[in-house]
């Protein structure tokens, strides 16, 4: 108990710190002009099929899992019993991952949700991280302009998965379903909407009825809190790193061409702190939110949204 | 504010329409993005964890398994050592019993084999004092022989004369009784 109380504290710890990080990122993205923002907020189609399109963030995606299942399958081409190299990296980052999360959620439930939990902290933190290295955003095709004698990418080759509102919603949909199968396989039906809106505690009489009207209605705050849960999830992790594009774009163009280097280094660590709390903090809400459904206890579950 | 002043004047899906334009946000690349995640998902959890969660959980299994055999082997131990500790106090209990029937039997057969030496001795001892008991009685004879022999010689040498054997006889006796 006392873990999971340690565990809320560093999510919102970590909450704060990418709330303020947003805030600075926001104001200085602000300074490029409301109607035309340095970096484009929109993600751009590069293979049309059907009305199904393959964007530049897809791409970023597809290389970075490549490159996340390439390293695991070399990592795990040569299984010794007592690891080295790559393997011990890669066991590390697993099985640390695994007991991270078995504390939170327990035994059984990291058992069948690890491999999705794992996919969110693992996949996003190297998508942030891809995100950072120089050629994203700047390589692909564009337009010079003889006014400022600068090219100008149009359409960038690559772009930050999660700079992509659309990767991000389609993350937290998939695990709203996944966290809609889990809840019911946990609680039946029956028992996922009584851990809705019936009464928790010991009442009787009078008080029993009003507490069970309180409770309904206590259980449609809960199903609008879970509604945008989702919202939530998608647009805090697109807004962190849509803010860390635009603020190191901001911090290259603030300054002559010839020092354009200078000024986003700083920003640079500060981004790849942010990938990793911007992962955790994704990773730790689903996993939250998750326990709090799946497990039996009446206790009360005040979810951060 | 914009946002609330647009949905309070051109209603909630406009407002929505809007906001999902200006995010670059539509279904059809939200369709791609679910597509696309599921599938680097399910490809993630096919070859980038499932090797590693099999070495970790067979690694687990292992030292669970090892762990249960050492407790195993512990009882073992403990028990063996606790039939040790029987056995060895059987066998002190039996080797005890052993050296007091020993002692018992080297007693009695110690009291029998004395009885049986202080029989042969007497039985020896009678045996000595027989043999000495007929010698005796031999020596004597021989004694009495040769003497009365000596007497009837020197009876004859001091009477010079020859004694008949009646006297020879008489004499003989004579000599045998003042022997005895």
């Amino acid at each position: 108990m006392r873990n999971r109380c340690f565990l809320l504290a560093l999510v919102m710890l970590f909450c704060g710190c990418a709330l303020a990080t947003t805030a600075l990122a926001a104001e200085a993205a602000s300074g490029q002009g409301r109607h035309e923002p340095a970096v484009s907020l929109k993600p751009i189609p590069l293979v049309q099929i059907g009305k199904f399109a393959v964007t530049n963030s897809m791409l970023l995606i597809w290389i970075v899992a490549a490159g996340i299942i390439a390293f695991a399958q070399i990592a795990t081409l040569n299984i010794k019993p007592i690891p080295s190299g790559i393997q011990n990296f890669w066991e590390w980052m697993v099985e640390g991952l695994y007991n991270f999360l078995e504390a939170i959620i327990g035994r059984e439930l990291v058992r069948k949700t690890f491999w999705f939990f794992a996919t969110i902290f693992i996949f996003i933190l190297f998508v942030n991280w891809f995100g950072l290295i120089p050629g994203v955003g700047t390589i692909g095709w564009g337009h010079y302009d003889p006014n400022t004698g600068v090219f100008h990418i149009d359409r960038p080759l690559l772009r930050g998965g999660n700079a992509d509102l659309n990767m991000t919603t389609a993350m937290a949909a998939i695990f709203f379903v996944l966290w809609l199968v889990w809840a019911i396989q946990a609680q039946g039906v029956g028992g996922f909407l009584k851990h809705l809106f019936a009464p928790k505690g010991e009442t009787t009489g009078v008080l029993r009825v009003l507490m069970a009207v309180i409770f309904f209605m206590v259980g449609w705050l809960e199903v609008v809190s879970i509604l945008f849960r989702p919202i939530s999830l998608s647009f805090r992790l697109f807004g962190n790193i849509y803010a860390g594009e635009s603020i190191l774009e901001a911090m290259s163009t603030m300054v002559p061409l010839w020092l354009a280097w200078l000024p986003p280094i700083p920003f640079y660590f500060m981004e790849i702190l942010v990938g990793v709390v911007q992962a955790l903090v994704f990773m730790l809400l689903t996993a939250v939110f998750t326990m709090l459904i799946a497990q039996h206890d009446h206790g009360p579950d005040q979810a951060p949204v | 504010m914009n946002i609330i002043i647009a949905a309070a004047a051109g209603g909630l899906s406009q407002t929505l329409h809007d906001t999902a334009e200006t995010f670059g946000w539509n279904p059809w690349l939200f369709l791609s993005q679910v597509t696309s995640f599921v599938i680097v998902a399910l490809l993630l959890r096919r070859f980038a964890y499932k090797p590693i969660l099999a070495v970790l959980e067979e690694r687990r299994r292992k030292i669970e398994e090892g762990q249960l055999n050492a407790e195993k082997i512990k009882k073992e131990l403990a028990e063996a050592e606790k039939r040790y500790q029987e056995i060895l106090a059987k066998a002190n209990t039996d080797a005890q019993r052993m050296i007091d029937e020993a002692r018992e039997s080297a007693a009695h057969l110690s009291e029998r084999k004395q009885q049986e030496a202080i029989a042969a001795a007497e039985q020896i001892i009678a045996k000595a004092r027989e043999a000495s008991a007929i010698e005796h009685e031999r020596t004597m004879e021989s004694l009495k022989r040769e003497l009365g022999r000596l007497v009837v010689e020197t009876t004859a040498k001091v009477t010079e004369k020859v004694l008949t054997p009646e006297d020879q006889r008489r004499l003989q006796e004579e000599a045998a009784r003042q022997l005895a």
